[in-house]
């Protein structure tokens, strides 16, 4: 199978739902011109025109809330917020009015909006450009939120949400835009509310989303070589959570270990580690352990950004901590 | 204006000052239950507005919303009911007084002031691509002009020439806080023209003026020349929210002095004035009245959605 990054099957996702269907349009900062900061959209402006794809001024508040008119209105736009530490100036048209309009509506209102940021470290940003605020998002009744790992994932949860009558957020990873992975060249989906087990083990579940993944993987890499097997669990879909597919696990292994880049405080991870406990505490032979980003704004610098979010040598001290 | 429309707006205006007078004696007794904010005194926007609309145009609208929906066209019936939180209303009793859509209607309202103005030009974005000639119009007051909201929509509809038309309910006062204290620009319209948009302040208390800014404004939106902002000026005789402590920021001489200026009793003088007799519009508005009331009663005795109602339709589940 042929090998694109994350980006590529990004700018793919979009260019097919766009041609599929007219309606579907990207609205953004600097989505036209520059085609996005990782060039995620280069060559859209020119293959599809300036109204498809809109470059929008530096006006969260009205790009969120163009989009809840335009979806009301029958157009399906996905609209970029460049970073989600900008998305604090949309969260007014996104929470109160995206995922409020199909209830309030008794039904009859369809918000059909993929709001797509980037968030995480790996651009030397700092506290204003490095966030992760997923936790946000999952806690608002309406809303499904989304972290891609791999490319065949951003690909195929892309082109879902952009098929879905729901907002759909998408939160990518700016350390993943130039990872590569196996895409079929063929159309595919991936369903959203759906994990997927990236590898499988018997001794220790890692719960783990978006860059976070990676780590994971190469913690369980490293810790085969010890004897230990790692099951590593990318639920993909923060919220709704495919609880079954964790619970299989832990049921299985008995061991769990949750690794998000955002801190744990009030987190998805707290939710993810709760789910286990509903559901498998009898399994459990230890207590269910989070590795999560430290609580702080993120700092500036290539050594010191990474050196407050997990890394596989975090993961491995968690895992080695329930195994004993 | 003929004496036919005039009449026609009169007998709407009439039908949103006494369901609002309904609404607030409700309030008064608990049965609406918080978040209503009355009306009463700015119904010449909502009907002069409304008169220049197609019913597939949009309305975008705040927490203000009771007289803008009924316009657009809600029933009294479907309005008293949401206003009480009962299952015929038009959200079916879980919006309440501030928050509802009226699909059927194109007719959206919500609590956030400010923030209808950038979904408003959402709204237009879509019919401009749709190219069939409709418009949006967007209601928000004085207090919204001072939200950042505000200030990216106005700047979004001039760059992008769309076919909206935003009206400022300028009541004088954001909740308690009076209009010449706290919006740094007079008129308002101002600040929409230096966005590049067509900006007008009309007397909001004259439907015929209302009405004459809003088909001009209508009509070059439909064009496609672009957005049209109008700064209607008026009052509110009730408060903020219905039961708000009004003597904290205004004096009863103030309420009196606008209360002269009332639509509904200018539009009355112009209609005698043109031949229409006193008993006509008498027997006019105690037709309307008796239909209110018929309305109210028939709204008290719907049953408020069960809990399972009033959490349907959280998100279209995952197939």
């Amino acid at each position: 199978m042929r090998t694109i990054t994350y980006c590529d099957a990004l700018r793919e996702a979009t260019r097919e739902e766009m041609t599929r269907d007219e309606n579907v349009y990207l609205i953004g900062e600097d989505v036209g011109r520059w085609g996005n900061l990782f060039s995620a959209s280069k060559g859209l402006l020119k293959e599809f025109g300036p109204e498809q794809v809109k470059d929008c001024p530096i006006s969260e508040a009205a790009l969120a809330g163009c989009a809840v008119g335009s979806a009301v209105t029958g157009m399906r736009p996905i609209a970029e917020i460049m970073y989600i530490d900008f998305i604090t100036i949309a969260m007014d048209q996104m929470i109160n009015h995206a995922a409020k309009y199909h209830q309030l509506s008794c039904g009859d209102v369809k918000v059909p909006i993929v709001f797509r940021t980037q968030g995480g470290v790996g651009m030397r940003n700092s506290s204003q450009h490095s966030q992760s605020f997923e936790n946000w998002f999952v806690n608002v009744p309406g809303m499904i939120t989304v972290m891609p790992s791999t490319p065949y994932d951003m690909k195929g949860l892309l082109k879902s949400a952009v098929r879905n009558d729901n907002p759909v957020l998408i939160i990518e990873h700016k350390a993943l835009y130039f990872t590569k992975g196996e895409v079929p060249e063929e159309e595919y989906l991936v369903p959203l509310g759906v994990a997927d087990v990236k590898r499988q083990g018997s001794d220790v579940t890692i719960i783990a989303t978006s860059w976070m993944v990676l780590h994971a993987l190469k913690a369980a890499e490293k810790l085969q070589a010890d004897g230990v097997s790692c099951e590593v669990i990318d639920p993909r879909t923060l919220w709704p959570l495919d609880k079954e597919t964790i619970i299989n696990s832990v049921k299985k292994t008995g061991r769990c270990v949750v690794v998000t880049e955002a801190p744990a405080e009030g987190g998805w991870s707290g939710e993810a580690a709760t789910v286990v406990m509903e559901n498998c505490f009898s399994d459990l032979k230890a207590p269910v352990k989070r590795v999560c980003g430290m609580r702080t704004g993120v700092p500036y610098g290539t050594e010191l950004e990474r050196a407050v979010v997990p890394n596989e040598d975090w993961i491995i001290d968690g895992i080695r901590e329930v195994l004993k | 204006m003929n004496k036919e429309k005039t009449l026609e707006l009169y007998e709407q205006m009439l039908i949103l000052r006494h369901v609002d007078e309904m609404f607030y004696d409700l309030k008064m007794k608990d049965l609406i239950m918080d978040g209503f904010h009355p009306y009463s005194g700015q119904e010449a926007v909502a009907v002069g507005v409304s008169s220049t609309l197609n019913p597939d145009d949009v309305v975008i609208s705040n927490h203000r919303p009771q007289g803008h929906s009924m316009a657009k066209g809600s029933t009294p019936k479907s309005v008293f009911c949401e206003m009480l939180g009962r299952r015929g209303g038009v959200s079916h009793g879980i919006g309440g007084p501030m928050q509802w859509i009226d699909a059927k209607n194109n007719f959206y309202c919500g609590s956030i002031v400010g923030s209808g103005m950038t979904i408003a030009a959402g709204v237009a974005m879509a019919m401009k691509k749709e190219a069939k000639g409709r418009v949006c119009v967007c209601y928000f007051g004085d207090g919204a002009s001072n939200t950042g909201s505000f200030h990216e929509a106005l700047n979004l509809a001039a760059i992008w020439k769309l076919p909206v038309v935003y009206i400022c309910e300028n009541n004088q006062y954001g909740e308690a806080m009076p209009v010449d204290e706290f919006v740094s620009c007079k008129p308002i319209s101002k600040r929409a023209e230096s966005y590049g948009l067509t900006g007008v302040t009309v007397d909001g208390n004259d439907i015929e003026e209302v009405v004459a800014a809003v088909e001009k404004a209508v009509i070059q939106a439909r064009e496609g020349v672009g957005p049209f902002f109008i700064e209607t000026v008026t009052y509110r005789f009730r408060g903020h929210y219905g039961g708000d402590p009004e003597h904290t920021y205004r004096s009863k001489e103030e309420v009196e002095q606008w209360k002269q200026k009332c639509p509904i009793k200018r539009t009355k003088a112009v209609l005698v004035s043109q031949g229409v007799s006193e008993k006509q519009l008498d027997d006019l508005e105690q037709k309307v009245i008796a239909q209110a009331e018929e309305d109210q009663k028939w709204a008290l005795e719907q049953p408020f959605p069960t809990l399972e109602q009033a959490t349907d339709h959280v998100m279209i589940p995952l197939s």
